[in-house]
């Protein structure tokens, strides 16, 4: 049973979508290994279910297991254990081993008034799992200790097997990244600047609202993205950085991507457009109550992991998903720490990496 | 701090989260400012990012180095610099930081302790006119701001205790 779920398992790996091919091209040219893109998992999704040690005692006569498991949950229920099942094999477990000694076990049971003729006095510690697991593979370890709910969640177990996204959505990835690509290069030339570049994406319209760009020769917070949210703040008629009137292109406002930026749009016009919804001033009125503004709803594709301050600058920009395609020493979505899984924070955005990685490396 | 206090006020005047900021460099203020965040409809243009804007301008004018100016800079800020705020300033290794009331929302001590990634040099102290930090920001939360986003409309309770 076990053996052909791990089968079907690694069949998923192995025929896994977010497979990316190296094109042929440039410096890729010998280089055709695969390379996966996956999602940044916050700890507890990537770790195994913590564990605690509990006293389990044997039922002294089976015929009484159904009494005893009644008996104990109602004299002595564990609120912080509700996910483990009470009994196993004629074993009821008790409670954590933290409450008392073993000696003690029985006598602190009779106080709370449970008749322990039901059990053996055979006790034992146990390890279980402290919490409920989240994933299928947590699940499975967890549940040979003892014997634990579960409910499965496809969103979560998608993006622990890696398959998310179908191969069309890929592409897309794909093709934005590579536009960040093109925008590090760019602007690394024109700007004599650090080759970092970036794109936020509205994955509705599918279409190219910003673009960003390491600036950091002039200020040292001109990091791409930094760059590439205040020119979101550019196509709702604000921006600190940079101002731009509305330029309306295919009736999409295009000022969040500068003039020099624009052979972008010939270069990928078959498949994504460029530009935003053009808002009027009613509309805009509204935005600016709804808080729609921010990055709300878009996507970020950063050739680079960034860093912390740019990390935080995507939360306070409700940014839905980031990808980027390779890590950072300075990195803080997954190198230095994990900006979007902070618990406190009031919004959180998945996190992708590895997406054209050996290009982004490369600049 | 009372300057940084006069920019936080005139920030709730505009109806922008009330956080004044001040750069005093060789006892000279070099870049004051405020939240402009309803502004510039950017979500980062917090008083520290507007004032480390201003210090670039001061040097790009006096062609002076500003990484030499940023390291002996002091920085009085109303509220505790945010997470995102708190990284740029440890990056440009600012001398000191002091500021007012905690920041229980973002704060880059309170919520998430940036010092233990960046291992900065940065010195920063907080609890200078907090009670007072904190009523501006209660006043602005209270509801009153139509243009506020969402989020920061809904602050939670924010702790005044000294550092
Ligand atoms: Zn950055
Ligand atoms: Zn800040």
């Amino acid at each position: 049973m076990i053996s052909s779920k791990r089968r079907k398992l690694d069949s998923m790996s192995t025929s896994i979508n977010n497979v990316t091919e190296y094109s042929k091209t440039d410096e890729c040219a010998s280089d055709c290994s695969k390379v996966l893109m996956h999602a940044v998992l916050p700890d507890d999704l990537c770790e195994d279910t913590p564990l605690v040690e509990v006293y389990v005692d044997d039922i002294s006569d089976r015929k009484n297991i159904s009494k005893a498991v009644v008996a104990i949950n109602s004299t002595f229920p564990v609120q912080e254990l509700l996910h483990l099942k009470r009994v196993r094999n004629g074993k009821v477990l008790l409670f954590p081993k933290s409450i008392c000694e073993l000696s003690e076990v029985h006598q602190f049971l009779m106080k709370k008034g449970f008749d322990t003729s039901l059990l053996a006095n055979n006790i034992q510690i146990v390890r279980v799992a402290k919490l409920p697991p989240k994933i299928k593979s947590q699940y499975e370890k967890v549940n040979k200790l003892w014997p634990c709910n579960f409910h499965s969640n496809k969103y979560l177990e998608r993006l622990v097997t890696n398959s998310l996204f179908d191969e069309n959505e890929m592409e897309l990835h794909r093709k934005c990244m590579e536009i960040a690509i093109d925008v590090a290069k760019h602007a690394g030339n024109k700007y004599n600047s650090k080759k970092v570049g970036a794109v936020v994406f509205d994955p509705k319209l599918k279409s190219v609202v910003a673009i960003g760009y390491d600036l950091t020769n002039r200020n040292p917070c001109k990091h791409a993205a930094m760059v590439a949210i205040d020119n979101v703040a550019v196509t709702q008629n604000g921006g600190a950085w940079d101002k731009r009137e509305q330029v309306i292109v295919n009736s999409l406002n295009t000022s969040g991507i500068p003039k020099d930026f624009e052979f972008l749009r010939d270069k990928y016009a078959k498949t994504i457009s460029f530009g935003c919804h053009v808002s009027n001033d009613t509309d805009d009125c509204k935005a600016f109550e709804d808080g729609a503004y921010l990055c709300t709803n878009y996507y970020a594709y950063v050739t680079h992991e960034p860093c912390v301050m740019c990390a935080m600058a995507l939360v306070h920009s409700r940014i839905n998903k980031v990808f980027f395609g390779a890590k950072s020493k300075i990195g803080g979505l997954c190198t230095l720490c994990k900006a979007q899984t902070i618990k406190d924070l009031n919004h959180h955005y998945e996190v992708f990496c590895g997406l054209l990685e050996r290009e982004c490396i490369n600049l | 701090m009372e300057i940084a206090f006069t920019y936080a006020r005139d920030a709730l005047r505009n109806q922008e989260v009330p956080v004044g900021c001040i750069f005093v460099y060789n006892n000279e203020i070099i870049a004051k400012g405020r939240n402009t965040v309803n502004e510039t409809r950017n979500a980062t243009r917090h008083a520290e990012m507007n004032c480390i804007d201003d210090v670039i301008a001061y040097c790009d004018e006096k062609s002076i180095e500003s990484k030499y100016v940023f390291e002996n800079v002091s920085i009085y800020v109303t509220v505790e610099p945010c997470i995102m705020c708190a990284a740029a300033l440890y990056n440009l290794k600012i001398k000191q930081i002091l500021f007012g009331c905690r920041n229980d929302r973002f704060g880059g001590q309170t919520v998430f302790d940036v010092s233990t990634v960046l291992n900065p040099v940065t010195d920063v102290k907080g609890g200078y006119r907090a009670d007072e930090a904190m009523a501006l920001l209660k006043e602005f939360y209270k509801g009153t701001n139509p243009s506020a986003p969402p989020s920061k409309v809904k602050i939670k309770s924010i702790d005044t205790k000294l550092v």
